[in-house]
């Protein structure tokens, strides 16, 4: 075996997601989508100017770019609709700044967290390779809330958070192997 | 009656000739040991060849710890030579945990690697060391630079970001799915390292996301550099500015396929 073949585990994983696959990318834009929403609601609270604006605009972009992106692995399967639990969790709390920014730090975390659960089940590597560059996206957006305005690296490391993502078997693969008889 | 003449019997005589002493000069010769060398000028050493490298999950993961014992060994460095100095000097408790998370993380992925049936591995990773980290070292502590500090903390925030790029990395090539949401835990733990270091040398709301350099163009420290974590290398500029007032940069890579700890590697 040559190290170029050696590169790849012998039974290679699909590219293409699953049908479990999809099921839990359809979760994770949801969520996606209840961020996007959140930070639209902070942005056009009026309670934030200039840079500051500038970046929680920017975050809640990067939440649509990651709704789009699983919209792009699941095609049809995507139902584009945003996760109501998790927007009403946060929705309140978006009332004042200092509430706002616990809370959007939270909300990360949250979503670091799902979204690292649900790669843990995938078995389609396209999907596996986009979740892992939006999951390391989504801890930072969290700990710069944590070295906004002041820096606390207690707060920047604080990773607490509850997985939301739910837990969906993989029906196993047919193989494409066939016996030949004696 | 035989047609053959004098000069076709002289042309085949000399050819006989010739092709038996063709054949002799390749034969073994009465008198001569035989020998490894061929044509060669004194005695060539027996080379022994390396084992084949194959890319397991337990290399990735030794992979993976060699490189957090490259970032314990140059937060030691920072706090044994005392380099944070000036404001810097407060950031040496966040040094001391992310040098505990990393030993954390490094017991994390030697775990792992052991529970596949491999070895843990408790050294860092002598190629990355050779190619980055003593380059980049050399520039930071050079005589003349006026902000080792501040060097040294883009060195370790440039680690950071190659800790979090191999981890993603390694996602694509994990064959457990689970392995690949473990890797990434720790991952996001670096990530958040990588932030703290980021507002320190590049601080403000108008940081957070990419900006560049208006100067160079070379892209400034973010916080939140893309909307996607990138695989691409990791640029660091450190050392003595030059007469422009710019330092040398240096491009950093996550390890590649002769960078991994394969099986056969073993701690000096």
């Amino acid at each position: 075996m040559t190290t170029a073949q050696a590169r790849f585990p012998r039974s290679t994983p699909p590219a293409q997601p699953t049908d479990a696959d999809k099921q839990l990318l359809q979760f994770a834009q949801g969520v996606e989508l209840a961020a996007r929403d959140l930070y639209k609601k902070a942005a056009d609270s009026g309670k934030y100017a200039d840079d500051e604006l500038a970046m929680l605009t920017l975050f809640g972009e990067h939440h649509n770019s990651y709704a789009q992106a699983m919209n792009g692995l699941i095609g049809k399967a995507a139902t584009n609709t945003r996760n109501d639990s998790l927007y009403s969790t946060h929705v309140g709390q978006l009332a004042s700044p200092q509430s706002a920014y616990a809370s959007l730090q939270s909300l990360e975390n949250t979503l670091a967290a799902t979204n690292t659960d649900i790669l843990g089940q995938l078995a389609g590597l396209d999907a596996a390779r986009i979740l892992a560059s939006i999951i390391t996206i989504e801890a930072r957006m969290a700990a710069v809330f944590g070295t906004l305005p002041s820096l606390s690296i207690t707060s920047a490391m604080n990773a607490s958070a509850n997985s939301l993502a739910p837990k969906i078997a993989q029906v196993k693969m047919a193989t494409t192997e066939t016996t030949v008889a004696p | 009656m035989n047609n053959i003449s004098r000069r076709d019997a002289l042309r085949v005589g000399g050819l006989s000739v010739f092709g038996a002493a063709f054949l002799a000069a390749c034969g073994k010769q009465s008198g001569v040991v035989p020998s490894a060398n061929i044509l060669s000028e004194g005695a060539v050493t027996p080379t022994t060849a390396l084992p084949e490298g194959v890319v397991t999950d337990t290399v990735l993961l030794r992979t993976a710890a060699s490189l957090e014992y490259n970032a314990i060994e140059l937060y030691d460095l920072i706090l044994n030579d005392g380099m944070l100095t000036g404001d810097y000097a407060k950031l040496t408790d966040a040094v001391k945990r992310f040098r505990d998370d990393h030993q954390a993380h490094a017991n994390t992925v030697n775990a792992l690697a052991v529970s596949l049936g491999g070895k843990a591995h408790t050294c860092a990773n002598d190629r990355m060391n050779r190619l980055y980290i003593q380059p980049a070292l050399k520039l930071v502590t050079e005589k003349g630079n006026p902000d080792t500090s501040r060097d040294i903390i883009a060195l370790v925030h440039a680690m950071e970001n190659i800790g979090v790029q191999t981890y993603q990395g390694f996602v694509a090539t994990l064959a457990a799915p689970s392995l690949r949401a473990e890797v990434m835990r720790i991952a996001t733990d670096e990530a958040r390292h990588s932030v703290v270091f980021a507002q320190v040398l590049n601080g403000g709301y108008a940081s957070v996301g990419p900006t560049n350099n208006e100067t160079t163009g070379k892209p400034n420290i973010a916080s939140v550099p893309a909307a996607f974590g990138s695989l691409s290398s990791v640029l660091l500029s450190v050392g003595t500015p030059n007469v422009d007032n710019l330092k040398p940069t240096l491009t950093l890579e996550t390890p590649s396929l002769n960078g991994l700890i394969y099986d056969f590697v073993d701690c000096q």
